[in-house]
């Protein structure tokens, strides 16, 4: 199962609150209806982005998943700008 | 300078000397509700404090930056709940988002200090203070302050004891380190439901034996039996410590196997049974009914010990319960007088203490499951898995210990 998106942001190794900062950045430049792939190391980001993408009006958040990478934990958070 | 703290970082020292100290301050805490709601800074009388998760003050303070959403955040929404008269701690998980909430509270001119490595520093920090300490006897008081766990190093003439160590085995090779000690024996009072035990691998580590009663090496829900490797504890058995002696009585209640270490007419480690509050509660192996009039007895037992003897109990619910010293220690004398479980046995029949150990009963923590099956061997955890295990404090006393002992929250 893989979950289509539009563009990548690699936050991986950077330590919270910096994947979700970035991302909220990254999320205010992409069109509505896309989706926005975000990869962090930080295990936190996982009900991070979860409580987040509950507040934020503009997005929402499809999947999360957990990835391999060179041995290393990834959580994969994919979020969709609404509107 | 004068000043020993650095004002704008705490570490989880400098925090429990604060606490100690009964330092005013105010907490700002950024993690997520469930987070906080689980685990939250306590100290000796109820801090003032807030909930605020940092990705609220994010989207809400609705800057792309961390800090000036802070700003923003805190001008629009939580001004009036901030006090300008205290410091302002902010905490998170692991130190780094508080450093900008800390940075955004100090342009908006409070004084706010940063908790250095976070909650999960403060869960992990281990204090050690000497109850005692002559060249033939020392006893240590080794205390993760976070969670209200409290384990001893008994000491004479260079050897050592070790009871119910905690799950990080430094502050015990730390201590025998710098005071020359060899850790003969390491003897668990009892199979712990509230954390990892250190017990086994520290016995592993430094080639001593370690020692357990046989009814607690048995899963109380499970009904299986450990796999570990521990020798069996018997009821008045003596264990030598250099010149002294500990003798151990077999007290079941709590658990099953539980035992205190009686050292002389001096010293008495009580694990889970008399806390310097209250008492333990009798139903974390399921069956409260049927443990109930055992731990009565037990208790009954341990009153009848010279009233002069000090009780070295295995938990604490609030710092409050600390001396001026810091340690966490009464005797049973004092504590005849004002332990609310004790209060109450010696005024009640058996059935009415039953009664009121069945009414006393706080929430089942379901974490509690599978921290005995680590402790008897059946399950394996990792660091990160045993922190989660762990997170909070513990909840092995009657529920009246743990009234009025957080803080007031939003």
């Amino acid at each position: 199962m893989s979950q289509s998106f539009d563009k990548t942001l690699d936050a991986r190794g950077l330590n919270c609150p910096m994947p979700l900062v970035n991302a909220r950045k990254e999320i205010g430049k992409l069109e509505p209806g896309k989706v926005l792939k975000v990869m962090a190391t930080d295990r936190g980001s996982v009900s991070d982005f979860q409580g987040w993408a509950n507040i934020a009006k503009n997005v929402e958040l499809v999947a999360q998943e957990t990835e391999s990478v060179d041995g290393a934990t990834v959580y994969v958070h994919y979020v969709k700008r609404t509107t | 300078m004068a000043e020993r703290l650095n004002d704008e970082v705490w570490t989880a020292e400098e925090l429990l000397e604060r606490l100690e100290r009964r330092d005013k301050f105010f907490v700002l805490d950024v993690r997520n509700r469930d987070e906080f709601g689980r685990f939250r800074i306590e100290g000796r009388e109820p801090l003032p404090a807030v909930n605020v998760p940092y990705f609220e003050m994010l989207e809400l303070g609705g800057k792309d930056e961390m800090v000036d959403s802070v700003v923003a955040y805190i001008e629009q929404h939580l001004a009036n709940q901030l006090p300008h008269a205290l410091p302002i701690l902010s905490a998170c998980a692991k130190g780094d988002t508080s450093e900008y909430v800390s940075q955004g509270l100090r342009r908006l001119g409070y004084a706010s200090a940063n908790l250095k490595g976070g909650m999960k520093a403060w869960g992990l920090h281990y204090a050690t203070r000497a109850v005692v300490e002559t060249p033939t006897l020392a006893v240590y008081q080794v205390s993760r302050p976070a969670r209200g766990c409290l384990s001893y190093v008994v000491a004479s003439v260079g050897k050592a004891v070790v009871i119910d160590p905690l799950r990080h085995l430094y502050p015990y090779l730390d201590l025998a380190r710098s005071k020359g000690l060899t850790i003969e024996r390491v003897i668990d009072t009892h199979g712990h439901a509230d954390h990892i035990s250190g017990g086994p691998a520290l016995a592993t580590q430094t080639g001593s034996s370690y020692h357990l009663h046989p009814y607690d090496a048995i899963h109380p829900i499970d009904v299986l039996p450990a796999t570990l490797a521990y020798e069996p504890i018997r009821d008045g058995q003596i264990f030598s410590v250099g010149q002294h002696q500990l003798e151990a009585l077999h007290i079941p209640g709590h658990t099953l196997g539980l035992v205190a270490l009686r050292l002389d007419d001096r010293y008495l480690f009580t694990g889970d049974s008399i806390f310097v509050r209250s008492i333990a509660r009798p139903d974390l192996g399921g069956k409260a009914e049927t443990r109930a009039p055992l731990h009565g007895r037990s208790l009954r037992k341990l009153l009848e010990l010279p009233g002069r003897m000090v009780v070295l109990p295995g938990h604490f619910s609030s710092l409050a319960e600390a001396d001026d010293k810091g340690i966490f220690a009464a005797s049973l004398d004092d504590l005849k007088q004002r332990n609310d479980g004790l209060l109450v046995l010696q005024r009640e029949s058996e059935d009415g203490f039953v009664r009121y150990l069945c009414e006393s009963l706080p929430r089942f923590i379901p974490e509690y499951v599978d921290i005995k099956r680590i402790n008897a061997g059946l399950l394996a955890a990792g660091e990160d898995e045993a922190s989660a295990l762990e997170l909070g404090k513990n909840v092995c006393a009657l529920s009246q210990a743990y009234k009025d002992s957080s803080g007031e929250t939003t």
